[in-house]
């Protein structure tokens, strides 16, 4: 529906250029409605309610074998919104249905650190702006070297923003070479020089493409260091986790991935400790059983988000190591 | 005589204070298993509504709003109205409530919301018309369509989602575990109800600005 729109204003424009008497300004009109119809044809994804969603690949060819790195990226106007994989209060993930051809397969979204959406007493976690949800792509092994497949995704989404939300649904296609093994760097260097102009746009949005992967890649949540210290404590009506990271730590956030474990509108309430800091959680309402694990993604904003999955002390037991390491230093 | 009308001008004060002192806190968000807070409801109809009233009665809570997604599922697969229809005929009383601010998603005046019911066939007690937001922060509401359950002693016996298909797919609904309905039945079969908590999937109840 935007393609068309982009069209008709495409040609409005140009219809206007021929409606002016100087021959000078029609040219000039012309030449700039065909320059912005062009730039905008280019790196356009396919409209979703306020914005647009585009199924890009790392690399413009699949290997048997190996596994490639699919991409959904969104584009987001301001003031809107889509969900990580638990949404908090309100909301929903984005929800993907592939349809691929034998021996491919897609893994699950690797899900980038959220960000807390805050309206009042409604606390959500989700994406604005800009967001790449990354999805491997397997290619089995026995995969022959074939002509061009079709890589099909449906996205349902929610997009929301704080005065409303609105349902969406993009049909995604990729269509891409599979090659019985990944070219080595040699062949394409020399695949570059004997490609002409055009295709070396191509290869600028390749690499724009690559690097951009690699960023989201590099941001990703991650194990934490073998040698960080966690625990968690039930604290009654919170929990507290507790880390020894070897160093002052002045600004942590905690996104839960089980839903209903935490107030997710409760503020968090750091102590920053000389060997790291503690988090106090509010134990949300509707948690009416205890729970054997707190897992999540812990944001320290100056070294990047990991991987939590820590196992809640006993109530009674001796305080874990980490949590006297922690006490004594205070 | 100069003693006695000294008396009042130290007694107000007193007693003002110690009203305010032993005033509960003002807000007092439902908990499973406590009294579910009192509130007084005007109804797309202009009748007004003590939830105080229908004590003895089951009472459910439908928080409400028209544009969002995740309420369509419910209202266009006619799931919501046939819930209403079947618990209504079995005496329980049915509030759906919209809190959306004037403005927001979901905001609808009487006439408007008479309008949807109509349209809709939609057969709740009342659709109570909460614009300041004042009932469904009393709940702390924070999705539509999240929904409540009071038993006839006046106690919170159930607090989240519709189902546990937390999508926006019409397709969905058919094979849910309903939450409402489970937890009526245990109850009038005089069993603890198993699910009494879960997360109220849907849109975020789209409230006036906090104002302070």
């Amino acid at each position: 529906m935007r393609n068309a729109l982009r069209d008709g204003l495409c040609i409005e424009t140009k219809m206007q250029g021929r409606s002016t008497s100087s021959v000078f300004y029609r040219a000039l009109t012309c030449g700039a409605a065909l320059l912005l119809c062009m730039a905008s044809a280019h790196a356009e994804g396919t409209p979703i309610p306020h914005g647009t969603l585009e199924l890009i690949a790392r690399n413009q060819w699949i290997a048997a074998g190996h596994t490639l790195d699919l991409g959904l990226r969104f584009q987001l106007e301001k003031g809107w919104h889509i969900y990580w994989i638990n949404p908090g209060d309100s909301g929903g993930p984005p929800r993907v249905e592939w349809q691929l051809p034998a021996g491919l397969a897609a893994g699950s979204i690797e899900w980038p650190a959220p960000r807390r959406l805050e309206t009042g007493s409604i606390v959500d976690y989700g994406y604005e702006d800009r967001v790449l949800l990354i999805v491997p792509l397997h290619a089995a092994a026995s995969l022959a070297a074939q002509q061009p497949v079709r890589l099909g995704a449906e996205v349902k989404l929610l997009v929301c923003s704080r005065e409303m939300c609105i349902p969406g649904k993009a049909e995604l296609s990729l269509t891409l070479p599979i090659k019985s093994q990944p070219p080595a760097a040699d062949a394409q260097n020399l695949d570059a020089r004997n490609h002409d102009a055009r295709n070396h746009d191509a290869r600028n949005h390749d690499a724009r493409n690559d690097e951009l992967f690699t960023a989201t890649r590099r941001a990703l949540p991650h194990p934490a260091p073998g040698n960080w210290r966690f625990s968690v404590a039930d604290a009654n009506d919170s929990f507290v986790l507790s880390a020894n990271l070897g160093h002052r730590i002045t600004q942590a956030v905690f996104f839960p991935l089980a839903e209903s474990q935490i107030e997710n509108a409760a503020p968090q309430k750091l102590l920053s400790v000389a060997t790291g800091f503690r988090l106090t959680l509010r134990k949300s309402d509707r948690l009416l059983k205890p729970i054997a694990r707190l897992k999540g993604v812990l944001v320290l904003s100056a070294e990047g988000s990991y991987l939590m999955d820590v196992p809640l002390s006993k109530p009674g037991a001796a305080r874990s190591k980490a949590a006297t390491v922690l006490e004594s230093t205070q | 005589m100069k003693r006695s009308t000294l008396y009042p001008m130290l007694l107000y004060p007193m007693l003002v204070a110690l009203v305010l002192c032993a005033a509960p806190p003002l807000i007092s968000a439902a908990k499973i298993g406590a009294t579910a807070p009192d509130f007084t409801g005007t109804a797309s109809t202009g009748k007004t509504f003590h939830l105080s009233d229908y004590r003895g009665k089951y009472v459910v809570l439908e928080w409400h709003n028209n544009g969002c997604p995740f309420v369509r599922k419910q209202y266009n697969s006619g799931n919501m109205q046939r819930l209403q229809k079947q618990w209504t005929s079995q005496g329980v009383v049915w509030f759906t409530i919209l809190s959306s601010a004037p403005g927001k998603q979901g905001y609808a005046t009487a006439q408007e919301e008479n309008d949807y019911l109509a349209k809709t066939q939609a057969a709740p007690t009342a659709a109570l018309l909460d614009p300041t937001g004042e009932i469904g922060h009393l709940y702390d509401a924070k999705t539509s369509p999240q929904m409540i359950v009071i038993n006839p002693q006046g106690i919170v016996i159930y607090d989240g989602a519709i189902d546990d298909k937390p999508t926006t797919d019409l397709n969905d609904v058919a094979g849910a575990t309903n939450y409402v309905s489970l937890a009526l039945q245990q109850a009038m079969a005089g069993k603890p109800v198993e699910t009494s908590a879960t997360r109220p999937y849907g849109c975020s109840v789209k409230y006036a600005d906090a104002t302070h």
